[in-house]
């Protein structure tokens, strides 16, 4: 009787004065970063994820949500998690990192970490050319079904909860929230760490390099994964991805070691 | 720039392994449940206060929200209550009330707490209901023109609340309403109902209704003096806070 699908849940782990804020894709839910959080909690963490609004429920919620109703969904997070610890870092698949970003340079965080997110529209060639006006056509056309899975780890596949389509008005806020995430980039000052599967289906690879290029932090680095679709949380590589966030976090709050 | 007004933000205060969701108001904020977080929270309780869809940013937000959004926001609070608390209760003013009602008949809860909720709205919305898809085109916003009844006028005018409200989020508000009444039968938990003498959209009567249809065999049911609409900002919330205290006490068994 729930409304929320279940495992799509946001979810809470208290721990230590560390805090982790963590934001899921479009189309997608909590459940994406959960074991990311799990992981981080287990590390002594305190862990927030979130669920953006219009996200694990129907599609045809996330056609009516606005760009700001997803950042609004962080914040809320934001304001959640900020007074349970002293240092905090926000995490961001995809979508999620450039909504990460875009926090990073209006409220007081210490870190940044982005996996698999976006600098542009993925090249799909019917994408880029409907963009300008995918309000209107999205009248006629609500959704587009998503292409065939490319998952390296099965069991990551099955236990994903996700929409099985883009709907298309839900798209161009997609569109609209990069073209501030990119305006945003030299604004960012906190430490980043951006990861990206070489073998990356949706969004290029080279999309990290972009994000990478154009922030204004002086401490930045890059992690590319291997054997790992666009969900690099989930797939085969989690458990690089997971350790490498771990590190970058252990890094933040014992700037010593 | 955020998305977010001061007073929109919603809240958390970890203390105890008993916790409370607290819920606002139509066109409210969280704001307006900060103070009786606060208080539960200096009482031993997890206080979380949640912040609906569509509120505490652009009244232009509201005009999207289905009733169902507001259902999930309930969903994401008990979800994150759960990660730091053994037992809950969930505590409503007004619409929040409604949706904490419409919480416990799917959910398990160990009581509820329901201000101010009303069985009612006035007639018109009622009535206007199945047009208001079609109103709201041309109509979008209405400014609310009822007498305001607070009696504590500093706690009236540092509330959060927009000035105007959305036509088609009345409309959800009907629809919320009459979910909740028809799912009163399967609430079965502890539930205590506060009115006020003085509030002119929820008076006393409402919530006479609401302990005769509500399932339970526990619903208690205490009126305010001294107190508007808004109960846990007005001028008797000491009042309130006290009554919650003791409701919560009795249903989680003292705090910590």
């Amino acid at each position: 009787m729930s409304i929320i699908l279940p495992g799509a849940e946001p979810f809470y782990f208290p721990g230590g004065d560390v805090g982790c804020l963590l934001v899921h894709g479009f189309t997608a839910t909590p459940q994406e970063v959960r074991g990311l959080g799990d992981h981080l909690q287990r590390a002594g963490h305190t862990v927030l994820g979130v669920r953006l609004a219009g996200h694990g429920t129907r599609w045809q919620d996330l056609a009516r949500t606005r760009w700001g109703d997803w950042l609004a969904s962080v914040e809320s997070g934001y304001h959640l998690l900020r007074p349970q610890c002293n240092k905090m870092v926000i995490m961001g698949l995809s979508t999620g990192g450039d909504l990460a970003l875009i926090l990073s340079t209006r409220f007081e965080l210490d870190g940044v970490v982005t996996m698999s997110t976006p600098y542009q529209l993925p090249p799909i060639p019917t994408l880029r050319m409907l963009y300008p006006i995918l309000t209107p056509v999205s009248m006629i056309l609500p959704k587009l079904q998503k292409g065939p899975p490319d998952w390296r780890d099965p069991e990551a596949a099955a236990a994903r909860v996700q929409y099985n389509c883009y709907p298309l008005r839900a798209v161009r806020e997609f569109g609209l929230m990069l073209d501030t995430m990119r305006t945003s980039l030299p604004s960012v000052r906190v430490p980043v760490l951006s990861m990206h599967s070489l073998e990356d289906g949706f969004i290029p690879h080279s999309d990290m390099g972009r994000i990478h290029a154009g922030l204004g932090s002086a401490d930045k680095q890059v992690f590319s994964v291997e054997h790992s679709n666009h969900i690099i949380s989930c797939d085969a590589a989690r458990e690089l991805v997971f350790g490498q966030a771990a590190e970058f976090v252990r890094k933040l709050a014992s700037p010593s070691g | 720039m955020t998305s977010i007004i001061p007073g929109g933000e919603p809240f958390l205060f970890p203390v105890g392994n008993s916790g409370c969701l607290l819920i606002q108001g139509f066109t409210g904020a969280p704001e307006e449940m900060r103070w009786l977080g606060k208080h539960l929270a200096g009482q031993g309780y997890t206080a979380l206060g949640i912040r609906l869809q569509g509120h505490g940013t652009t009244p232009a937000d509201l005009t999207r929200i289905r009733k169902e959004d507001w259902q999930a926001d309930i969903e994401d609070g008990m979800a994150w209550l759960r990660g730091c608390t053994t037992r809950q209760i969930a505590i409503g003013l007004s619409l929040g009330g409604m949706l904490a009602l419409n919480l416990a008949a799917n959910d398990d809860l160990n009581g509820v707490v329901v201000m101010a909720t009303p069985w009612m709205l006035p007639p018109i919305a009622h009535r206007l209901r199945p047009i208001i898809p079609l109103l709201s085109r041309f109509w979008r916003y209405r400014t609310p023109e009822e007498p305001s009844d607070w009696v504590d006028p500093e706690a009236g005018a540092s509330n959060v609340n927009y000035p105007v409200q959305p036509l088609h989020a009345v409309g959800q508000v009907v629809d919320q309403l009459e979910q909740t009444r028809s799912l009163l039968p399967r609430v079965t938990c502890p539930v205590l109902l506060l009115y006020s003498e003085g509030d002119l959209t929820a008076p006393p009567e409402h919530g006479e209704t609401y302990q005769k249809k509500i399932g339970s065999e526990d619903v208690r049911l205490i009126r305010i003096q001294g107190s508007g609409h808004n109960l846990p900002r007005d001028a008797a919330r000491e009042q309130v806070f006290h009554h919650i205290t003791n409701f919560v006490n009795d249903v989680l068994g003292g705090g910590g």
